[in-house]
């Protein structure tokens, strides 16, 4: 069962005030690595979501985030729409799509939910690949990014842009903790431990895990929006699988079903591509390595691991455990 | 569009399904009998190719790599057997999938690192050099040889699934792995060949496949995903479903890029979702499963 | 309330249900006796859905239920407790017995609510863990709990969701006296108006408990009485009970 715990909300804010002051202290590339790290948390926390607490691990969450971008271009470039309203519409169709995977898949686990997301994620990369309408594999340019000027904001700014990213990551995993902390959560929790037994409790749990990979989709969906107003460009390689795969090691290096650990795996993802970019081409072999090396260490990943060493410790004297909020 | 060219469309249709199923064969029987998802079996393809244009390179033979490149895929997964495969049996797809895909990313890179990230060449033996005339049509004839050897080697596999021992205690172990070692099957034994065995035709796969594609440090990812749906469709561990699913797909990506093309790959997709969603246990699923 | 009429199902040639009919009264306390083999289980799977009949029909409060899911089944107040432990293993017996009571409650699905902190949710958990003898044990994760106490969480997750018709295969298998004392003593403390449908190895159990027995052989309802109908009949002493004095 999820919780936040006062340890997790301090290193949100910790981890969001750090970016929010590098970026603020840095230049024009440390906005851009602030910004690369937010597309990649929200990812990360919506693959979380359902790989973490469902069970259902995804590898068309990348096709959701390109789906979502991709909506976005049609509206706001192609039909002349105004960001938000595009926005929006683009967030909802990678919901649609995320829960139509589910819905679809509903009874499929393990390896076959994998291969079967693999394919829906493919599928979709290969239409937006062949599509000539939206530029098929070159992709697409002249997005543009939401108009605050009324508000005095110019999103223009480099640093503005990071800032918004980092509230955006707030707001998905605020969402993302809130919808695990109701009878919502609580129900797909019990799905990942003994969806049997759930079924036979009264739960339709096939639309649960469908439901469930729509909000998810959805938060992979404002990843997409934030992607497509970045680089004011798109192109099919947003959505190819191996992203994905990218995200998925980003949620197990940061620590599976914690919710904070895919932020800090994002952080440490994207600043040692950087970082070892900077000496050497191959830092493809170092991720795997580092990959293997978690998987090895049993699984749990950077936060998940550190909260294993304290919660060996003996337990706080009773009363004081709020056991029951577990 | 003649007949000529319909035949040539299906003599490159049936090329390509017996890439696949070279592939395929090793990744399902693998799966079949560890119940182990490798996703780094199309790297050992991209390495077998690698490794077989070196070995060309240094003894001048094509010959030489077709019989050296194989062996050397083979030692590697030795390697991978002992350190990584052996340890991961029963660790649950998850973490198979997650160390198998770290493992995509380490041989990437290892590549890059030996042999640059550019594409390599290399050519067909002299003796294969020219065209033949085959059906009434001119076509190449390396192309002919890649048909044959995949046929002798699924001929080969058939015999030896159904009329040797180890046959036998493959297919015991692939129907019950438990019943099989009460039997006295030496299962771990038992498995280490046949994951070798799959080593030796990924790595065949891809020194096979360089002359026609030419060496790409992509090779191992674009092919992984139409193998992966070869499996799938087949049916996880059966033979018969390698070959089936192999042809399903090496012809509808083949036709599907003539007849529909942009939707070739689609095509294959939708096959895919829909045997995962109406009949998860594939076209021609292994007893047992 | 819970009618079985001409129920049958075979895997291929092998008939493991035949024509069984059967009808509960509101409240009525029925057990289902027969020997190993007898297509006790595969009956039981067949009401609660997760076998589909070859034909017959299943009525609860008169309606069919033979085109609803396993999950509508529940909802419809059909609930089952497992021969085998059927638990949420990495949770704690709170959290096992939140989750069906919220269930239950059709609370399970609210993004907006906490199920957890929801006050019927809890009191329910409460009751039940009072009635299983669990309230001790709330915040044990299942894991590390005995088998006699995940004996106990396997009714209290049944008996969570409020059920309207409780099922349930075999409860006492593998518990000792003491624990099976405990389940007569639940038995009688359950609420008069919930109708039970037990299966059942231990014939004390089912004579001290039932208003009706059914005794099933060869997957064929061969006898239907009372407990002391049931004694005294010899088609049952001769299938049942000898091979039971025989077992002792």
């Amino acid at each position: 069962m999820f919780r936040q715990t006062p340890a997790r909300s301090l290193v949100l804010i910790v981890t969001l005030a750090g970016l929010a002051a590098y970026a603020s202290a840095g230049g024009f590339f440390a906005r851009e690595i602030v910004i690369e790290i937010a597309i990649l948390a929200i990812l990360a926390i919506s693959l979380d979501v359902v790989a973490g607490f469902g069970g259902m691990v995804s590898l068309a969450h990348g096709a959701m985030m390109g789906l979502s971008a991709y909506t976005y271009a049609i509206f706001s470039v192609k039909l002349g729409w105004p960001p938000l309203p595009s926005a929006l519409l683009g967030v909802a169709a990678s919901g649609i799509f995320g829960t139509l995977i589910g819905w679809i898949t509903g009874r499929t686990t393990g390896i076959f939910f994998i291969m079967a997301t693999l394919a829906f994620g493919q599928m979709a990369y290969t239409v937006f690949f062949k599509w000539r309408w939206l530029g098929g594999d070159d992709g697409l340019g002249g997005l543009s990014r939401f108009d605050l000027g009324g508000l005095g904001i110019k999103m223009g700014n480099s640093l503005t842009f990071a800032l918004f990213a980092l509230v955006l990551v707030l707001a998905v995993y605020v969402a993302a903790a809130w919808v695990l902390r109701t009878a919502f959560g609580r129900t797909l929790t019990g799905i990942h431990v003994n969806e049997d037994r759930m079924r036979a409790l009264g739960v339709n749990t096939v639309m649960h895990r469908a439901q469930a990979l729509g909000f998810s989709a959805l938060l992979a969906g404002v990843a997409g929006v934030l992607a497509a107003q970045h680089v004011q460009y798109i192109s099919p390689e947003l959505l190819v699988w191996t992203v994905s795969g990218e995200v998925l090691i980003v949620v197990i290096l940061g620590g599976l079903g914690t919710l904070i650990g895919p932020l800090l795996g994002a952080v440490i993802f994207v600043l040692l591509k950087h970082e070892i970019s900077g000496y050497t081409n191959h830092w493809h072999i170092v991720i795997g390595l580092l990959l293997i090396a978690t998987v090895l260490a049993g699984g749990r990943g950077i936060y998940g691991q550190v909260e294993h060493w304290f919660s060996r410790r003996p337990p706080p004297p009773a009363g004081t455990a709020e056991a029951h909020d577990a | 569009m003649d007949a000529s060219f319909w035949i040539l469309q299906f003599l490159n249709a049936v090329q390509f399904s017996m890439l696949l199923f070279l592939l395929s064969i090793g990744l399902t029987v693998i799966f079949g009998l560890l119940h182990f998802i490798n996703l780094a079996h199309g790297a050992l393809y991209m390495l077998g190719a690698y490794i077989g244009i070196s070995a060309a390179a240094a003894t001048g033979s094509f010959w030489a790599a077709l019989i050296l490149a194989p062996l050397a895929v083979m030692l590697i997964g030795a390697v991978l057997y002992f350190t990584l495969i052996d340890r991961l049996r029963g660790a649950g797809p998850m973490n198979q999938v997650l160390v198998t895909f770290g493992l995509i990313f380490v041989f990437l890179d290892l590549v890059r690192m030996g042999w640059g990230d550019v594409a390599l060449g290399l050519s067909a033996p002299p003796s294969l050099a020219g065209t033949s005339e085959i059906l009434g049509v001119k076509y190449p004839a390396y192309r002919l040889f890649i048909i044959a050897l995949g046929l002798v080697i699924m001929a080969g596999l058939w015999i030896t699934l159904a009329r040797t021992q180890i046959g036998a205690m493959i297919r015991a172990s692939v129907e019950n792995g438990a019943m099989a070692a009460t039997l006295g099957i030496n299962v771990g034994r038992l498995f280490f060949i046949v994951f070798c065995l799959g080593c030796v035709l990924a790595g065949l796969a891809g020194v096979v496949a360089a002359p026609v594609t030419s060496a790409t440090t992509g090779m191992g990812i674009s092919i992984l995903i139409p193998t992966l749906i070869v499996v799938v469709i087949g049916g996880l561990g059966s033979l018969q479903g390698a070959i089936a699913g192999s042809l399903i797909v090496g012809f509808i990506e083949t036709f599907g890029a003539v007849l529909l093309p942009g939707f070739a790959a689609v095509l294959a997709y939708i096959l895919l979702a829909a045997i995962l969603v109406l009949r998860p246990q594939g076209l021609l699923p292994a007893r047992g499963h | 309330m819970l009618e079985v009429r001409k129920l049958c199902k075979a895997f291929g040639g092998l008939k493991v249900t035949r024509g069984v009919t059967f009808a509960l009264e509101p409240g009525e306390r029925r057990v289902i006796l027969g020997p190993n083999g007898a297509g006790k289980t595969t009956l039981f799977n067949q009401l609660v859905g997760t076998l589909t009949p070859s034909s017959g029909d299943i009525l609860v409060e008169g309606r069919s239920v033979m085109g609803l899911s396993v999950a509508a089944r529940a909802r419809a107040g059909l609930s089952r407790s497992y021969q085998k432990n059927n638990l949420f293993e990495d949770l704690s017996v709170r959290e096992n017995l939140m989750l069906a009571a919220a269930a239950g409650q059709g609370k399970a699905h609210s993004v907006w609510r906490d199920s957890f902190r929801d006050a019927a949710v809890r009191e329910t958990v409460a009751e039940v863990a009072q009635q299983v003898a669990l309230t001790e044990m709330l915040d044990m994760p299942v894991r590390s709990a005995s088998y006699g106490s995940r004996r106990q969480l396997e009714v209290g997750l049944a008996l969570a969701t409020r059920p309207r018709i409780l099922l349930m295969d075999e409860p006492t298998s593998g518990v000792g006296p003491t624990m099976i004392e405990g389940f007569h003593r639940l038995l009688h403390s359950l609420p008069r108006e919930l109708t039970v449908l037990i299966i059942e190895h231990d014939m004390d159990l089912a004579f001290d408990v039932a208003d009706r027995i059914t005794v099933l052989n060869f997957g064929e309802v061969v006898f239907e009485g009372t407990p002391d109908e049931t004694r005294g009949n010899k088609v049952v002493r001769d299938i049942y009970l000898g091979d039971w004095q025989a077992d002792a």
